[in-house]
């Protein structure tokens, strides 16, 4: 029963150095980012892994996500007669909630494993003590970078995402649900506003820190060859996807109460 | 000169260095024996500051490093040259960019002059022809001549440290290894050498550190090693005398 306690004591301790650690990276980080020296040769091939590599990804899985969620639509809002609102609710949806939180699981799915199993390896092979040892900064020369190209190109993303979404919703409302093209692209036109916009679009930043802060956290903190390895990437996989989620929920608050929606 | 005094280091519950105290001046060439997981390694992480020691002091020529940030640990670990195990070389670059890395990094150098330097190093090492080539391209030895090439580049070291530098190597590539350290550590540089192989540690080294259970349980010359009756030594030293396995 001590002996329980004593661990469930040590775990606490543990968390709480873990959330400390966490916290100071993020910020060393972000610190290192308006700091010389920068490595805009790392930020550049960064910026082709995060995103060129996940643009395919993010088409296919948008496109099917916008041409999914208008069939639906159509299904439930032909009954009642108010098919000329998918345009509006597939925009308002995509644009505020679907289309970055999507873009940012896809993104912490593909790239976020990536970056932490990526700095596990380097820590593993002493590649990162290297780096200290020739008096490079890690967090400057792999972290910043990291979180550079994500705060760039998930936003682009998710952009791209949304487009690709209506589209595909649009391929459904007209060709299937046979409604106007004309009707659903003026609803869509009516969603895109400030509030929209600006809701869906401070969602990816957070979302791109929030990952590229915890896949390289907890590629840093990696120990134990190939199983610490394995462990770290899960790790990092699974606390993105919390932390989108949850994020995600705090945004929409604070945003639906900022841009004075009543709820 | 390297001190160690009273130096305790442990990796949460596992104590990995008790209370080790010695010192090594820096022309001196040194290895440290030792089984898996006795320390070795942490040794030399120590000496560089990569890592910080639970208790004890560490003096690297009169400064004291125990307590020192990060950004004030440059100083003493231009002091060193290290080369990992497996040469912990840069996999996203190719031989001549994990060379002519901290020549980019410290250094004002045109891209001709950097060319010339790469060339020149890699020359040395025997490894001109893979001056393009990838990392994983290259074989065990290769890595560590190029690590050890890299480590030469921008700095001049007063010590090599060498981690395990002919483990997983065949003779011929790990006798060229030991050869290289040899011939870098003319002109009165030191060598700190960290490895399992007894055969290749006596060709580099004139004193030996031997570590068990976080202890130092030796220290002493070639001959010293040779005559001693600790048993765990006497084990490790079979390695040199294949008949007693018979």
């Amino acid at each position: 029963m001590i002996e329980h306690g004593r661990n469930g004591t040590a775990k606490i301790k543990e968390l709480i150095s873990d959330l400390q650690d966490f916290y100071l990276l993020s910020v060393r980080a972000l610190l290192a980012l308006t700091r010389k020296p920068f490595y805009f040769k790392d930020v550049v091939e960064q910026m082709d892994y995060v995103g060129a590599g996940s643009f395919i990804i993010i088409l296919l899985v948008s496109l099917f996500i916008g041409m999914a969620l208008s069939l639906q639509l159509s299904a439930e809002l032909s009954g009642l007669g108010f098919k000329m609102y998918i345009g509006r609710i597939v925009g308002v949806s995509i644009i505020r909630e679907i289309g970055p939180v999507l873009t940012g699981l896809i993104f912490a799915g593909r790239v976020g494993s990536g970056m932490a199993s990526e700095l596990g390896s380097m820590i593993l092979g002493h590649q990162v003590d290297t780096l200290r040892v020739f008096g490079v900064d890690p967090v400057k020369k792999l972290v910043a970078p990291r979180i550079l190209s994500s705060l760039i190109m998930l936003p682009a993303l998710t952009f791209i995402g949304d487009a690709i979404s209506m589209l595909g919703g649009y391929y459904i409302a007209v060709y299937v649900s046979h409604q106007s093209g004309a009707v659903y692209w003026s609803s869509i036109r009516g969603v895109i506003n400030l509030e929209n916009v600006l809701s869906g679009f401070v969602k990816p930043f957070v979302f791109a820190h929030l990952i590229a802060c915890i896949s390289c956290y907890m590629g840093l903190s990696t120990k134990g060859g190939a199983v610490g390895l394995r462990r770290s990437t899960t790790r990092a996989v699974v606390a993105s996807f919390i932390m989108i989620i949850v994020a995600d929920f705090i945004l929409t608050r604070i945003l639906l109460y900022v841009m004075g929606f009543s709820v | 000169m390297i001190v160690f005094d009273r130096v305790s280091f442990s990796y949460g519950a596992l104590q990995i260095l008790r209370e080790i105290s010695f010192s090594i001046k820096t022309d001196e060439r040194v290895a440290v024996l030792g089984g898996s997981g006795d320390g070795k390694t942490t040794l030399l992480k120590l000496i560089l500051g990569l890592l910080r020691a639970d208790s004890g002091r560490i003096i690297i020529d009169g400064e004291d490093i125990t307590d020192k940030a990060e950004d004030e640990l440059r100083g003493v670990r231009m002091k060193f040259s290290i080369v990992f195990q497996e040469g912990a070389l840069f996999d996203s670059l190719s031989v001549k960019e994990n060379v002519a890395f901290c020549l980019r990094e410290y250094t004002k150098l045109s891209e001709e002059e950097i060319d010339r330097k790469v060339r020149e190093l890699l020359r040395r090492m025997g490894l001109e022809e893979a001056i393009e080539m990838m990392t994983e391209e290259l074989s065990g030895g290769m890595h560590r001549r190029v690590a050890i090439a890299r480590s030469l580049a921008a700095f001049e070291p007063k010590m090599f440290l060498y981690d395990e530098p002919t483990t997983g190597l065949d003779p011929v590539n790990a006798d060229m290894i030991c050869r290289l350290i040899l011939d870098l550590s003319q002109n009165g540089k030191g060598v700190i050498i960290v490895t399992h192989k007894v055969f290749d540690a006596m060709k580099v080294a004139n004193r030996f550190l031997f570590l068990k259970k976080g202890g130092i349980i030796f220290d002493g010359s070639k001959e010293q090693l040779m005559r001693t009756p600790i048993p765990e030594i006497e084990t490790f030293l079979s390695e040199l005398r294949p008949s007693r396995l018979l």
